[in-house]
């Protein structure tokens, strides 16, 4: 019987984790529909003191607050996939660790702001709707570390030149269409309508499902590539 | 296999991230130097409104090119890795100047990003945004001191030569510009608040020297790299690995 290494655990955690997040995405009633940038001081504060809302806000960026970091150990397992390719120095490894540092800590800034802004609710509007805008823009231009993982992941397997190689040719431009499309959410800034607002379809829509997209089929070429790695080199 | 590529994207990456980033910081947004800490509320609601699309343009680059910071990162991490020194400094400074980037630059970017964005909030909360970005960018100390005298540290006590031994003291002194801003925290006119003589020109013109000299010393490292563990020879060993790769890709 192979010994374990713990690598299956931690990619078990991934579906937990999906679960958890897309739970706390329809918990917090600002996402269905997402909250409009137009929304007045007065409007803004009306949302978070409401008693359908208040506890749905709270209880779902709790959940948030908790479980984004999980992404972290799924990106470890794609760097230990990193370490296995065709390259000759751990540098696209380390950026895909500097990235880890980032990407996840920015979200949970965000999640800072919202639970500010519905501790005390009945503070005046105008700080409440600060911290609304502080937690929304954070939260859509929240795609720098993002756009750069998929660029390094589509360079590291385009640099991966060995028979079976560890990701396929496709995963490199499927990382490349998710840059592009996380792309427009870090001008969120220049609009409060149309499709360019943060609630528009491409800072919010496109992106958001980009990045679900991105975590499902990176969760599953990374499990056939840990199975492959299992199969290859039984301990 | 050709590593030097490797190094080489990391080495780039870095070069144009520091265009980009002049660029945004000096000429689009005008956020260097910076404008006045001594300023009324609605002295601030007025440069935000003077800078409205130059902050929002700006900053959106920013939030879209960050990222780059990483290859950065990563190749000072590696230039460590290559001493004769424990792997524990190449950690420690990763992990050190990845976490800086969020209070030490992308923080400023979302909050002026939040202030430009609505024109019409009241000047007295316009203000205290303007205080949150401009302390967080320049009052965001210890990352890059801590990181700054690991760097010192391992290419003074480094056995493999990888670089000259005068680069780590300069590390000292970027170092030292950390301690130096400290002031700014408590003064809001003068040489030491964020935009004075001391906490920002000097800092500035010291820490402008040391990146060009930092990208310098990189570029050295790379053309001398022979992927060995020993000492890093003097000339490049270029009969090695770059003109296989030239030649078969130009037949």
């Amino acid at each position: 019987m192979r010994r374990t290494n713990g690598e299956l655990i931690l990619f078990w955690t991934l579906p937990a984790a999906a679960i958890i997040w897309i739970s706390a995405f329809f918990l917090f009633p600002g996402f269905i529909p997402p909250m409009s940038p137009t929304m007045s001081a007065n409007q803004v504060a009306e949302f978070y003191r409401d008693p359908q809302n208040l506890p749905r806000i709270r209880y779902s960026m709790i959940l948030f607050n908790w479980f984004c970091v999980c992404l972290i150990p799924i990106l470890m397992l794609i760097v230990m996939q990193m370490r296995r390719m065709a390259l000759r120095t751990p540098i696209l490894a380390y950026c895909m660790l500097a990235c880890a540092a980032g990407g996840p800590v920015i979200f949970l800034l965000a999640d800072l702001f919202w639970l500010l802004a519905a501790f005390r609710p009945e503070r005046a509007p105008e700080l409440t709707q600060m911290f609304n805008d502080l937690a929304w823009v954070t939260f859509t231009v929240q795609v720098p570390y993002l756009i750069m993982q998929s660029l390094l992941i589509a360079l590291a397997i385009y640099w991966d030149r060995q028979p079976h190689k560890v990701f396929k040719p496709w995963v490199a431009y499927f990382n490349l269409a998710i840059a592009a499309a996380l792309a427009p959410a870090a001008f969120t800034g220049l609009a409060l309508h149309g499709v360019m607002a943060w609630d528009g379809l491409l800072p919010f829509w496109v992106k958001n499902i980009a990045i679900g997209l991105w975590i499902i089929v990176m969760g599953l070429v990374l499990g056939q590539a840990i199975r492959h790695q299992r199969a290859e080199e039984p301990v | 296999m050709n590593g030097r590529r490797e190094l080489w994207f990391a080495w780039w990456t870095t070069v144009v991230f520091y265009q980009l980033f002049g660029v945004v910081f000096f000429v689009l947004t005008r956020t260097q130097p910076p404008p006045d800490p001594g300023w009324d509320a609605s002295r601030v609601a007025q440069w935000f409104h003077d800078h409205h699309f130059g902050l929002l343009v700006g900053f959106g680059i920013m939030f879209l090119i960050t990222g780059m910071t990483a290859p950065q990162n990563a190749l000072i991490a590696y230039s460590m890795r290559r001493m004769s020194v424990s792997r524990a400094f190449g950690y420690s400074y990763l992990v050190l100047y990845s976490l800086s980037a969020i209070p030490g630059m992308l923080l400023m970017c979302i909050v002026l990003t939040v202030g430009a964005m609505r024109p019409d909030r009241d000047p007295e909360l316009t203000s205290w945004l303007y205080d949150f970005a401009f302390l967080s960018f320049v009052g965001t100390m210890g990352v890059f001191l801590i990181g700054s005298l690991v760097w010192m540290l391992a290419i003074l006590i480094d056995k493999n030569g990888v670089f000259p031994k005068w680069f780590g003291y300069l590390n000292l002194c970027n170092a030292l510009t950390e301690v130096v801003v400290s002031p700014a925290w408590i003064f809001k006119h003068g040489v030491l608040a964020w935009n004075g003589l001391i906490a920002w020109w000097i800092d500035m013109v010291v820490f402008g020297i040391y990146t060009g000299v930092f990208l310098m010393q990189l570029r050295k490292m790379i053309q001398r790299e022979d992927f060995g563990d020993g000492p890093l020879p003097d000339s490049a060993p270029d009969q090695e690995s770059v003109p296989s790769t030239m030649a078969s890709s130009a037949s």
